[in-house]
């Protein structure tokens, strides 16, 4: 990577984001004001500095677990469904132990089940993929809407907590507020958890034998094969270690932040980590402590855009337009300059294959 | 009733109903096919269907032209197909992560145009009126489904054997499947990949918006929030189903529009199993579909390679 280029891609975020902006102007407010507004409100204050970084815990934690096969170049789209199967483990084992064991045992029991619970749910999709050469960005995100309405199902039947019941508001119970992750200066603990998995990931990708063989799959599969790395096996503990990763921030979610099992929603982007993760682990280079900094930003994004609408009226929807857009101006940031200089060197030596083809 | 009538009468309204539901996901799987075929794999499909859901209720609404809503949401789903172009192709960047961006901006698009445009009203429209043929369509049983359907059904029926024999059986056809092989050996020929790849994932993006159009438009009839749930994905793994050939990808739609009509019938006569397992079901057939398939169909050599000119 040469020095220029994270300015580079930092500035065709800017890009995005001030491209993004120009939709504001559908609901009548001045785009850069608007997006400076939106910014402002999610890092500026204090108060939206807490709730930027609790919102912030499963997205790092979501978007680190897909970085472990995203390196390999396994594309596991499944990390919704992997923390939503997560989430359920955890609440069911959470509601299930309430009050008959000490905190400390139910939350490494609901750790431990949801780390179980995703992993479960990432079995599939690498099995076909391994055995049957399935696309596994299909599969993954079947098992996606497969989950979404696994959790419809729970939260409006067998798991409906009675008072919610009462409130036609689809969830579980709530988790017992001994059982319950704390908060520190309104930030909750959640994201210690966050953090030290974001360091040991980034450990287990840079200088361990099993990380070294994931980015070299990533590079090309026949050089690992040589190189005597097991794909196969790599790829399953990857992929069960992504989706038990997911998982956890189901957990982290149900004891830290949600407190019970929520109706998750298709279209709704703030449920949806494991959608918004994909985006935060790109334009983090898969970097699992970069990935803390991007998840930041992006959680940051989407409080703004909780102010801007609840100010002017305006869509949530707009998040989901600038994630993409902040995604897809960051690949350009990335591309553009190393397609340049190839280019240079690569003109010459085509022209001379036509020839020799044509000779 | 007994228990074969009833039989009956459901797998009949299952046949009736099994066109209209098939219609978007062959759309978009037949621009899907096309695009993958000249070597770029457009997971944005789902974004760009729902772009076109909003953006052919909204042209509907205004100017009250069908044909203008499906033209002008099939040319919006163009636009970003063409920015899908501009990354994978002449920037070389991967195809999953810029369809993932794709399918992003469409979904934010789609949620935040309604609200812009309608606020919280609900908009409903009236479906493509059938078409009727004296006589024919009167006939018993196969009349309604052989030849009274909407004339975007027949169209798409059109667009589909003209395709399968563009692709099969001209020398175009022949130029971009050489294209998604190896770009390198199409380009000794005197073929432009870049030219094949833009012109394919041109007309992946216009039939993508032309599927959602249909989804708001003629099945729903308003427009719901995410509302293609996962259908552009379904037409991807489609055409991995149909390993590329355009009339099994007719076949695979009408089965999907069966899943459809089947568990949207059943959920009523079965009240006792919640409608969620039913809901799962397009999922679960799909995975099965594409288990089934694996790794025997032969897919083009280079998709979702991008195409970097080297010797």
């Amino acid at each position: 990577m040469q020095i220029g280029k994270p300015l580079q891609i930092i500035f065709f975020i800017i890009i995005g984001l001030i491209i993004s902006s120009f939709f504001l102007l559908a609901s009548n407010v001045s785009p850069i004001s608007g997006i400076l507004y939106m910014l402002y409100s999610g890092f500026g204050t204090r108060i939206g500095v807490i709730a930027t970084l609790n919102d912030s815990i499963p997205m790092i934690i979501v978007a680190i677990a897909i970085i472990i096969p995203f390196t390999a170049k396994f594309w596991n789209i499944g990390g919704q469904g992997q923390y939503l199967v997560g989430s359920i483990f955890a609440t069911w084992i959470g509601l299930d132990l309430a009050g008959s064991m000490p905190p400390a045992i139910v939350i490494m029991a609901a750790l431990l089940l949801s780390f179980v619970g995703g992993a479960l749910w990432a079995f599939p999709p690498t099995a076909m993929k391994l055995y049957f050469g399935t696309n596994e960005v299909i599969t993954t995100l079947m098992m996606n809407f497969v989950a979404v309405y696994l959790v419809d199902y729970l939260v409006s039947g067998p798991m409906e907590g009675a008072l919610q019941r009462a409130t036609h508001a689809p969830s579980s119970s709530t988790i017992p507020s001994p059982d319950q992750l704390f908060y520190l200066h309104g930030v909750n603990i959640g994201i210690v958890i966050a953090i030290v998995i974001a360091v040991a990931i980034f450990f287990l990708i840079r200088y361990t034998n099993f990380g070294y063989e994931l980015r070299l799959m990533g590079n090309s599969n026949i050089a690992a094969q040589y190189a005597g790395a097991p794909l196969k096996r790599n790829m399953f503990q990857a992929m069960l270690l992504s989706g038990g990763i997911a998982g956890i921030a189901g957990m982290v979610q149900v004891f830290g932040l949600a407190h019970a099992l929520l109706l998750s929603e298709l279209s709704d982007i703030t449920t949806s980590f494991g959608y918004v993760a994909i985006p935060i682990a790109l334009i983090a280079f898969l970097n699992p402590l970069l990935t803390v900094i991007s998840a930041i930003f992006f959680a940051g994004i989407l409080n703004g855009a909780y102010v801007l609408e609840v100010v002017y009226g305006i869509s949530l929807n707009l998040v989901i337009i600038i994630y993409g857009l902040i995604m897809i101006f960051a690949i350009m940031g990335v591309m553009i300059n190393l397609n340049r200089v190839t280019k240079l060197f690569r003109r010459g030596r085509k022209n001379k294959l036509v020839e020799a083809a044509k000779n | 009733m007994n228990f074969l009538s009833v039989l009956f009468i459901f797998s009949m309204a299952v046949i009736l109903g099994m066109p209209v539901r098939a219609a978007p996901i062959f759309a978009a799987a037949l621009g899907e096919n096309v695009d993958q075929q000249a070597g770029t794999l457009n997971l944005g499909v789902e974004g760009m269907m729902l772009l076109g859901t909003i953006v052919g209720l909204a042209v509907l609404v205004y100017t009250g032209s069908y044909l203008l809503a499906f033209l002008i949401a099939g040319l919006s789903a163009v636009l970003l197909g063409l920015f899908h172009g501009l990354v994978t192709i002449t920037l070389k960047a991967d195809q999953v992560v810029s369809g993932t961006a794709i399918w992003f901006i469409g979904w934010g698009l789609s949620g935040y145009i309604y609200t812009a445009l309608f606020k919280t009203t609900e908009i409903v429209v009236k479906p493509v009126p059938d078409i009727y043929i004296p006589y024919l369509t009167n006939l018993p049983y196969i009349g309604k489904f052989l030849f009274g359907e909407d004339p975007v059904i027949y169209l798409l029926l059109i667009a589909g054997i003209g395709i399968n024999f563009f692709l099969y059986h001209t020398k175009g056809g022949l130029n971009l499947r050489t294209v998604g092989e190896d770009p390198l050996v199409a380009e000794i020929m005197g073929v432009n990949p870049t030219l094949y790849r833009y012109a394919a994932i041109i007309f992946g993006g216009f039939m993508a918006g032309i599927g959602g159009a249909y989804l708001t438009i003629s099945i729903v009839g308003a427009f719901e929030f995410d509302m293609t749930a996962g259908m552009g994905f379904i037409a991807v793994a489609l055409v991995y189903f149909a390993k590329w050939k355009p009339y099994r990808l007719l076949l695979g739609s009408l089965a999907f529009g069966a899943v459809y009509v089947f568990y949207l019938t059943i959920e009523s006569y079965l009240p006792s199993i919640p409608y969620q397992f039913f809901e799962m079901l397009p999922y679960i057939v799909t995975m099965v579909l594409i288990l089934y398939v694996g790794s025997r169909a032969h897919a083009p050599a280079a998709l979702a390679m991008p195409y970097i000119k080297e010797g």
